[in-house]
């Protein structure tokens, strides 16, 4: 994997909220096509991470590259302009407007009629309904306002809509919290077959067996630093627990800040 | 409480545009129980005596929607107003300037109205969205601010008889109906398209929905909301000049009172003050619905004042209803 030149390379990210240090110092990368499983406790600094890479917060220092060049998210419009789509923890849904306006938000299909855009109702509804049987998702009515759906409802809007743009690079904050055991399994699959089309995924959760079923390799962040960088393949939850309560002596991977 | 799909889509239906069924059926009431009220010619006035507060609510319910507030609408119809009647006005303070050929001065004059009141909107849209203060203490300010201006360039005093060629928007009539009322209708269904159909409008909704999602979406919520408040100035300096060609003038203290109708239209209408609820149509209704009673009290012959005194009721009724309604939706549907 290290051969090929990475699709995204975080080189000693830092990030400050005033006082609190959330982020000391992140170095990681992603393939294409590579599900990275990001593990670590609450408020170790995962979401701040995502956050960041997706230009939603702006790093206090460090480099990023993407596709091997340098470089800055202004705003979440720049990084998505790149290719990389982010479903956060807090979901992002306008709860007063219909999926398929939630669906779409941002890009939605229109017709200039003289010269005015006129967005394309139906088209859009198409799609939508589409995607929503794609993925298994029932909702009563594609043209009900968002607030009167399900949290696990919701969050399938959001994953499908990852799903149905791609892009390049995926970012999930625990996209599965809120999720059925049938709609959880269906969304194991779909970052799976996302992957499959050549696009890197990380994916956030607290649920070790996840994390093992999906992913190709294990990032655990500990207090704002990498604790541990591992292949799942070579790995076992026990040596993952380890690393993310910060009990190991067996290190493994680029360990850098767990010297206190 | 299971019903078919059928009921359903009716009894959504007819919770969306309460406002609408309101308005038939007062209009039902007040024709059978007031003499008189039931002519073409009532009706036509209804939809005159809307068109100012109609325009001005339109440009007032895109800013509430968008999860803000605009309460200076009313000083920016009246400087709009004020300016037009001082540069185009033959008696009073009035200049009586003159173009050749001489309808040009019918563009000139709503070209320099929408102007007067776009920037007024860009100046609220600096504060609120550049700076991030409060949308009802910078539009407070602009309120008395603006018709501090109107009454110090006036000096108290009034312009009359205004250019014949700009008159002939107040006087003309199609099929009978007064074009005023043709042009507030021409407002609302422009704006409406625009609110409902277009990328734009959708915005608007989205932003005043969860402006923090718009941003993560790659929505530009700031240049949207500055178009909010740059299009309710721009349409509040139609209203004022509007009015200062129905009154063929204008007065230091014209205008006053609007707001206060204005916003009762759009609350009645269905727009919600939280932000990212609300229909334009609805917001028509409103107004007509205001203007019905209006004219209803005035045929009866009572006194202005219980005027005020149904409008208040009114917006509480309205208010109250929102809260019905979707009391009702959460049981039925
Ligand atoms: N906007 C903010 N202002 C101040 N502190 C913040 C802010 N956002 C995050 N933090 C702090 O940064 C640290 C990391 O937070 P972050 O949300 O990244 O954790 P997390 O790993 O995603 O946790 P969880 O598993 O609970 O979602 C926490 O200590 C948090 O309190
Ligand atoms: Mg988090």
């Amino acid at each position: 994997m290290s051969e090929e030149q990475p699709l995204l390379k975080l080189e000693g990210v830092t990030k400050n909220f005033g006082a609190i240090q959330a982020l000391r110092g992140i170095d990681m990368h992603i393939s294409r096509g590579e599900v990275v499983a990001l593990l670590g406790d609450n408020g170790a600094g995962k979401s701040t991470l995502v956050k960041i890479i997706s230009g939603g917060l702006q790093p206090s220092s460090g480099k990023m590259s993407f596709e091997g060049q340098e470089r800055h998210f202004a705003s979440p419009s720049e990084a998505k302009a790149a290719g990389i789509e982010t479903v956060y923890q807090d979901l992002s849904l306008c709860t007063n407007a219909d999926v398929v306006a939630n669906f779409f938000m941002g890009r939605e299909i229109t017709r200039r009629v003289l010269g005015v855009p006129i967005l394309q109702e139906r088209e859009m509804e198409e799609v939508v309904a589409k995607a929503m049987a794609d993925a298994g998702t029932r909702i009563p009515s594609l043209r009900t306002n968002v607030e009167h759906l399900s949290g696990g409802q919701r969050q399938a809007i959001e994953l499908n809509r990852f799903v149905h743009w791609g892009g390049k690079l995926v970012l999930l904050d625990e996209p599965f919290a809120a999720l059925g055991v049938e709609q959880t399994r269906r969304g194991l699959e779909m970052i799976r077959r996302v992957a499959d089309r050549g696009i890197g995924v990380v994916v956030i959760t607290h649920i070790m067996a996840q994390a093992f079923q999906v992913a190709d390799r294990i990032v655990v962040i500990r207090q704002g630093t990498v604790a541990g960088d591992l292949k799942t393949s070579e790995t076992n939850p026990d040596q993952v627990i380890d690393l993310i309560t910060g009990a190991t002596l067996s290190r493994a991977g680029k360990d850098r800040g767990g010297s206190n | 409480m299971k019903m078919s799909d059928g009921t359903r889509r009716t009894v959504e239906f007819l919770l969306d545009n309460l406002v609408w069924l309101m308005l038939i059926v007062v209009l039902a009431v007040f024709s059978v129980t007031i003499p008189g009220y039931f002519q073409f010619g009532i009706f036509a006035n209804i939809l005159e005596q809307s068109t100012f507060v109609g325009v001005m609510a339109i440009g007032l319910a895109i800013v509430i929607i968008a999860g803000h507030l605009d309460l200076s609408v009313e000083s920016t119809a009246a400087l709009s107003a004020m300016v037009t009647g001082l540069l185009f006005a033959k008696s009073g303070i009035g200049m009586g300037l003159t173009m050749s050929p001489e309808w040009l001065m019918l563009p000139a004059s709503l070209l320099l109205a929408i102007l007067v009141g776009a920037v007024i909107g860009v100046i609220n849209g600096f504060f609120v969205v550049r700076l991030g203060m409060t949308a009802f203490i910078v539009t407070l300010a602009t309120f008395i601010w603006a018709r501090g201006l109107v009454v110090a360039i006036s000096g108290g005093r009034s312009a009359q008889s205004l250019a014949p060629s700009i008159r002939v928007i107040g006087i003309e009539r199609i099929l009978g109906v007064p074009l005023l009322a043709w042009i507030s209708v021409a407002c609302f269904i422009i704006f409406a398209v625009l609110m409902a159909k277009t990328p734009f409008g959708r915005y608007v909704t989205l932003v005043g929905g969860n402006r923090e999602a718009t941003f993560r979406a790659g929505i530009n919520s700031d240049r949207i909301l500055w178009l909010s408040f740059i299009l309710a100035g721009a349409l509040a300096g139609v209203a004022g000049w509007l009015l200062a060609i129905r009154t063929s003038g204008a007065t230091a203290n014209l205008g006053t009172g609007m707001l206060f109708n204005a916003f009762a239209a759009v609350v009645i209408g269905g727009v919600s003050l939280k932000g990212g609820i609300g229909k334009l149509p609805g917001v028509y209704a409103g107004v007509l619905l205001l203007y019905s009673i209006h004219t209803a009290i005035n045929l009866m012959g009572l006194p202005a004042h219980f005027t005020q005194v149904i409008l208040g009721g009114l917006v509480l009724a309205a208010v109250l209803l929102d809260t019905l309604k979707l009391r009702l939706r959460e049981k039925l549907l």
